[in-house]
């Protein structure tokens, strides 16, 4: 470590970073009012340097943990900032990741300082930014059918808000007063964010407050780089597919070629397959932030989460692949789906290189499901997205847990007693689906079964993956049961494929079961 | 009849009571395979004219949670939601754990039954019950031993009929049952079931213990503290023990409440610093209370004192991790080893640090009952203090200052995250480990007088013979806020009824109680409520609170009404807290025990240490100073001051 960091100072300031993030976070969940922000809580909250490094995340969604730091540095490349302006963004291709991830970059200014010494910027996923369907996450072509799409745009300027830009963004979604106070919550969070790093700054000095922003992420490094070295060096190869793009693509390859060096790792994807038409398309910042994800898991829990993780490693996407889409492909389930089987990939390798320390492959989707459309009992349209729990892969030592969010996200259900009163929806069943963890020396977690009955005539859409190739076991343990999406019409049951869209009659049923985690070494019996 | 306070914890039972205008204490041996033995030995011993009457903060419920040592409960709910009690809200605790696994229900998924009899989220019908289907599922029940039933149906709070008739079914067939609608009438599925179930896996054990003290006691004679900081008779408590299980650190809480109350402080943080954590609640005016406690992994709606937990205490251990920070902390020396000074350990923890920095004398810890092993620790200090590259003495401090920002964040969680200046507040400590951190921690939240009351070892019971008798009762109305205007009576009124009855039972007639009303509100379209009294004005005022807590507020967008609440409380009988009438200036000899050197801000300065007992009303001590007492240590730093109020807290005032 370099000589002048004090080990103790170090603590403290570990503290009080991660304090501000969390505190952000806080005021934005609280506050918000999309179910995805408030309930579910998809949403990130950070504190970045004058460089846009990230120096802390408050522990909210792994999805986010590489991608904020790109919107943050595509933010100070297209403006200038003054006290009081925020920037907003969901661009994909300059920053975002999906376009219903709204961002929002605020500066903090020190006082005799010309230009900011921190930024805050936080990210929440909004309920409905426009596009073909309701809730922006249905199949679609290109990105222009998936939404608004926000370059890095001035929403605050010197303290007030652009009501014009405001009012546009609002014209061109499902929901406008949601998304308001969800902007609203937004902004909230970013200032409470500047005051507490105002009041640090003032409390410790800005040499000493910057001085330990950057040994943090030394740290941080350090940390990364000493778990790294255990790891036995080679090259490590695996594969895996996804379903499709919901367009008939067939399946698509994702493959990695993981190389453990010393201290670093050098991740290989450009053999994955090319970009599709359909909306599976992840764009760097998402395989940045899965690998991110991946390598984080082998670190304590409570360690700082900043950009000291990213330099030990190296990863090489090819420009044009499903793994780094360029414009204008559709990319709305690359952040939500694609994003779970890069981390199937990357822990894959890392199976084969430690074995005792990876688990089976969990889910390995996020069973996204939006109901959408004109609700009669309160006379206005109403849009339902929720994202469904599945099995968690079994590991040496431990079943997988089941019914639960993993990997690269971790939002709430939404309760059956508040669904119900939101939405004209009923809800049939909500449980294990018993079975579906794969078979091993440890078993891999149940995935679930929501069923849900159509109290109003409404457009739902699925995107889901894991409903062909199953989530892998490991050492002799068996797959997990893939998924399966049913929808019952006229008294009979039919299957649906993993991505569709669709138009539901009052009385329709859907039913989702969503897959089994993989089992862990060979059964016994 | 003589008032005792009696408060069982992991080690000690402590019993405390009035007697000739001044505090008694006694202290026991807990007997934790029956804890019973204990209270009832303790209040033999100290037994003398006349009866007793017992305010009791009991472990049963908790720890009988903690440890899953409940009663074989099974659950019946609707069929299809079997599962949700397991599910919870499927998320996980830790985000970046490949291994993760939640904390196992108190129901396994065999144990669990779905049944018909569904409503609509109007509260209509659209499946009715089916008895015989009841029926069935009792004998499977008994079959497999089941003692204790909870049962929660969908929307029970709008209509209790379905859970009502199945309840009593099922009570016909000779089960304890506990229905989601009598412990709690508020939506959210999982969240009330979770509740319901705690309480029916606590029932049995409940009302064996509490049964066996009232056949000594005198059902009359007992009260039990509740987790809302009330107490309330025994009989509620065998009832409904989900409503105990913070029985002991609610204590604590109430105490600080009353004690500031009568000596003048209204705006307080309690630090409550023991072992292996640090407890802080936040005192504005009132009682601070949740219904989103989580406890041995099982959420708890009802209302509980808002105590907020952080893994820093006098055990934790302190190390240097790989990446060269230094960490405090969450784990723990526990009882066994112990610090390094208590003889075994080797690992350097909070205490030791003290020791090391001269904060504690070895001699007096615990009044002399138990000797320090002063030497033991250097050897340990001086390898981790090479290693992180600092002196011992900046070490020690640093293991100090690393669990201070570990209860400096809790303490920010509770005052700067929900719109409170903690320069308003004063620091409020008791337990046995605080004292030596509180003028730290005051310094470097601005806050300007740390307080600790008389006996902070034991003032968790203090608080249950200060506490009032309360109980409180919600309802989920989910209306706007307007048509509350138009119907607050008529909506209010049955929690009222219920309120009024429960109070009645406990000896208190409508003249002689407080009825508060408060409702639950939120904008329409958000998650979470704020809970705001209600008033002519209630609208106008959770304007006001959300712009405190969240900065801002919006008049235009429609407010909802979740929940109404009645709050019932009561005075009984409490013991007076004595008051110096006349300042004393000088410092009574006897006050002094010794001059030592202690490390502050890496200076060694000679330090006066001093007696608390024989420190009299008016005594004014200037830092550096120590203040000692049996089971606890003040250390006063330099630049601080240190007065005796006229109800003998210890003020320091924090220069700022």
């Amino acid at each position: 470590m370099s000589k002048d960091v004090n080990p103790v100072r170090l603590e403290i300031f570990h503290n009080r970073f991660r304090s501000i993030a969390e505190e952000m976070g806080v005021a934005l969940k609280r506050t918000a009012f999309s179910p995805n922000i408030k309930e579910r809580q998809d949403f990130s909250c950070g504190i970045f340097a004058a460089g846009g490094e990230l120096v802390a995340q408050a522990a909210h969604i792994p999805v986010h943990l590489g991608s904020m730091p790109l919107s943050v540095a595509s933010a100070v490349e297209a403006t200038s900032f003054a006290p009081g302006d925020m920037v907003l963004l969901n661009d994909p291709f300059a920053g975002g990741t999906h376009l219903p991830d709204m961002t929002v970059v605020a500066p903090v200014f020190a006082e005799n300082n010309e230009g900011p010494c921190f930024f805050v910027a936080n990210r929440a996923h909004h309920a409905d930014v426009g596009g073909n369907s309701p809730g922006s996450m249905s199949l679609a072509e290109t990105i222009f059918q998936e939404g608004l799409v926000l370059p890095p745009v001035k929403i605050w300027k010197k303290g007030r808000i652009q009501e014009d830009l405001l009012g546009v963004i609002l014209k061109n979604v499902r929901t406008p007063s949601e998304r308001e106070g969800d902007f609203e919550a937004q902004f909230m969070a970013n200032l409470t964010g500047i005051r507490r790093l105002k009041e640090l700054i003032a409390e410790q000095t800005m040499e000493e407050v910057s001085y330990y922003s950057q040994a943090l992420r030394d740290y941080s490094e350090r940390l990364l780089r000493v778990a790294i070295s255990r790891i036995p060096p080679g090259t490590y190869s695996f594969h895996d597919f996804l379903d499709d793009d919901g367009l008939g693509s067939g399946d698509i390859l994702i493959d990695l070629k993981l190389t453990i060096e010393g201290e670093e790792a050098l991740l290989d994807f450009s053999g994955s397959a090319d970009q599709v038409q359909g909306s599976i398309n992840a764009v760097r910042a998402i395989t940045l932030s899965a690998v991110l994800y991946c390598f984080r898991c082998l670190l304590p829990q409570d360690i700082p989460t900043n950009d000291g993780l990213l330099r030990p490693l190296r990863v090489k996407t090819r420009p044009g692949s499903i793994l780094d889409a360029s414009h204008p492909a559709a990319v709305a389930g690359g952040n939500v789906e694609t994003s779970q089987r890069i981390v199937d990939v990357v822990l894959g390798a890392l199976s084969r290189a430690i074995p005792e320390r990876i688990p089976a492959a969990s889910q390995g989707t996020m069973n996204n499901l939006t109901v959408g459309g004109f609700d009669p009992r309160r006379e206005e349209p109403f849009t339902y997205y929720e994202t469904l729990g599945g099995g968690m892969g079994a590991s040496r030592e431990d079943d997988g847990e089941g019914g639960v969010h993993s990997h690269m996200t971790n939002t709430l259900n939404t309760p059956i007693e508040a669904l119900e009163t939101s939405y004209p929806l009923l809800v049939r069943e909500y449980s294990f689906r018993r079975g579906s963890g794969g078979r091993g020396a440890r078993k891999g977690g149940e995935g679930l079964v929501r069923e849900l009955e159509l109290l109003a005539d409404a457009r739902g859409s699925i995107l889901s993956e894991r409903r062909r190739l199953s989530p892998y076991g490991l050492q002799g343990g068996e797959n997990g049961r893939p998924g399966k999406n049913l929808c019952k019409k006229d008294g009979n049951w039919e299957e649906l494929p993993g991505k569709f869209n669709c138009e539901l009659k009052k009385g329709n049923i859907l039913r989702v079961e969503t897959p089994g985690g993989g089992g862990y070494g060979t059964p016994e019996d | 009849m003589n008032l005792v306070g009696v408060d069982t914890g992991g080690t000690f039972t402590d019993f405390i009571f009035r007697d000739d205008g001044e505090w008694k204490i006694y202290k026991a041996p807990s007997t934790p395979d029956n804890p019973a033995r204990a209270v009832l030995g303790g209040l033999e011993k100290i037994a003398g004219d006349g009866g007793q009457k017992v305010v009791h903060g009991s472990t049963v419920a908790t720890n009988a949670l903690l440890e899953r040592k409940g009663a074989v409960t099974a659950l019946l709910t609707n069929r299809g939601f079997t599962d949700v009690l397991e599910i919870g809200r499927q998320a996980r605790t830790e985000l970046y754990n490949l291994f993760y696994r939640r904390e196992a229900p108190l129901i396994p998924g065999e144990l669990r039954f779905g049944v018909r009899g569904r409503l609509l989220a109007d509260g209509r019908e659209i499946e009715s019950l089916d008895e015989q289907e009841i029926r069935q599922v009792a004998r499977a029940m008994r079959s497999r031993g089941v003692e204790s039933v909870a049962v929660v149906f969908l929307y029970s709070y709008l209509n209790p009929g379905p859970e009502q008739r199945a309840a009593e079914i099922l009570r016909e067939e000779g089960f304890a049952v506990s229905p989601s609608h009598e412990i709690l009438q508020e939506f959210r599925e999982f969240e009330r079931t979770s509740t319901t179930a705690v309480n029916a896996y606590l029932v049995p054990r409940m009302e064996g213990y509490l049964g066996r003290l009232e056949k000594n006691l005198g059902g009359e004679n007992l009260a039990v503290m509740q987790s809302n900081g009330g107490r309330t008779r025994s009989s509620v408590a065998r009832r409904e023990p989900v409503r105990t299980v913070l029985s002991g650190p609610a204590g604590g809480v109430v105490g600080a409440y009353e004690l500031g109350k009568i000596s003048g402080y209204r705006r307080l943080m309690t630090l409550d610093m023991g072992g292996t954590s640090t407890d802080v609640a936040l005192v504005d005016r009132g009682l601070p209370l949740t219904t989103e406690t989580i406890m041995g992994g099982q959420p708890l709606q009802v209302p509980i004192i808002d105590i907020h937990t952080v893994g820093a205490g006098g055990g934790s251990l302190a190390r240097l991790d790989e990446g060269g920070a230094l960490r405090v902390g969450p784990e723990s020396a526990g009882a066994d080893p112990g610090p390094i000074c208590y003889g075994r350990g080797e690992i350097p923890t909070v205490t030791d640090a003290n020791l090391a920095l001269g904060r504690l004398v070895p001699e007096l810890f615990l009044g002399g009952d138990m000797k320090l092993a002063a030497d033991r620790i250097w050897p340990y200090l001086e390898k981790l203090s090479l290693e992180a590259g600092l002196e011992v003495e900046e070490l020690a401090e640093g293991i100090c200052s690393v669990a201070n920002a570990s209860m400096e964040r809790a303490l920010r969680v509770i005052s700067v995250e929900r719109g409170h200046d903690p320069g308003e507040f004063s620091l409020f400590v008791f337990g046995g480990a605080g004292g030596m951190h509180a003028a730290f921690l005051a310094r470097s939240l601005n806050i300007p007088r740390v307080i600790i009351p008389p006996y902070p070892g034991i003032f968790s019971a203090i608080g249950m013979l200060l506490a009032d008798v309360s109980r409180d009762t919600s309802r989920t109305v989910l209306i706007e806020a307007e048509e509350l205007k138009t119907r607050a009576e008529e909506l209010f009124a049955p929690l009222e009824k219920v309120i009024l009855r429960e109070m009645w039972s406990e000896g208190f007639s409508r003249e002689e109680l407080g009825l508060e009303r408060s409702v639950d509100m939120r904008y329409r379209g958000q998650s979470f409520e704020l809970s705001v009294p209600y008033s002519p004005d209630f609208v106008d005022e959770f304007h006001a609170r959300h712009r405190q807590r969240y900065g801002y507020y919006r008049e235009g967008r429609p407010v909802e009404v979740v929940n109404l609440r009645v709050l019932g409380w009561g005075r009984p009988e409490k013991p007076s807290w004595p008051r110096s009438e006349k300042p004393q200036e000088n410092v009574p000899g006897e006050a002094f025990y010794a001059s030592r050197p202690v490390v502050f801000g890496g200076r060694i300065e000679e330090t006066r240490l001093y007696r608390r007992e024989e420190l009299l009303y008016g005594n004014r001590i200037p830092g550096p100073a120590l203040i000692l007492e049996y089971s606890s240590t003040t250390v006063v730093p330099p630049g601080v001051e240190a007065f005796v109020d006229p109800w003998h807290n210890l003020v320091l005032e924090v220069d700022r």
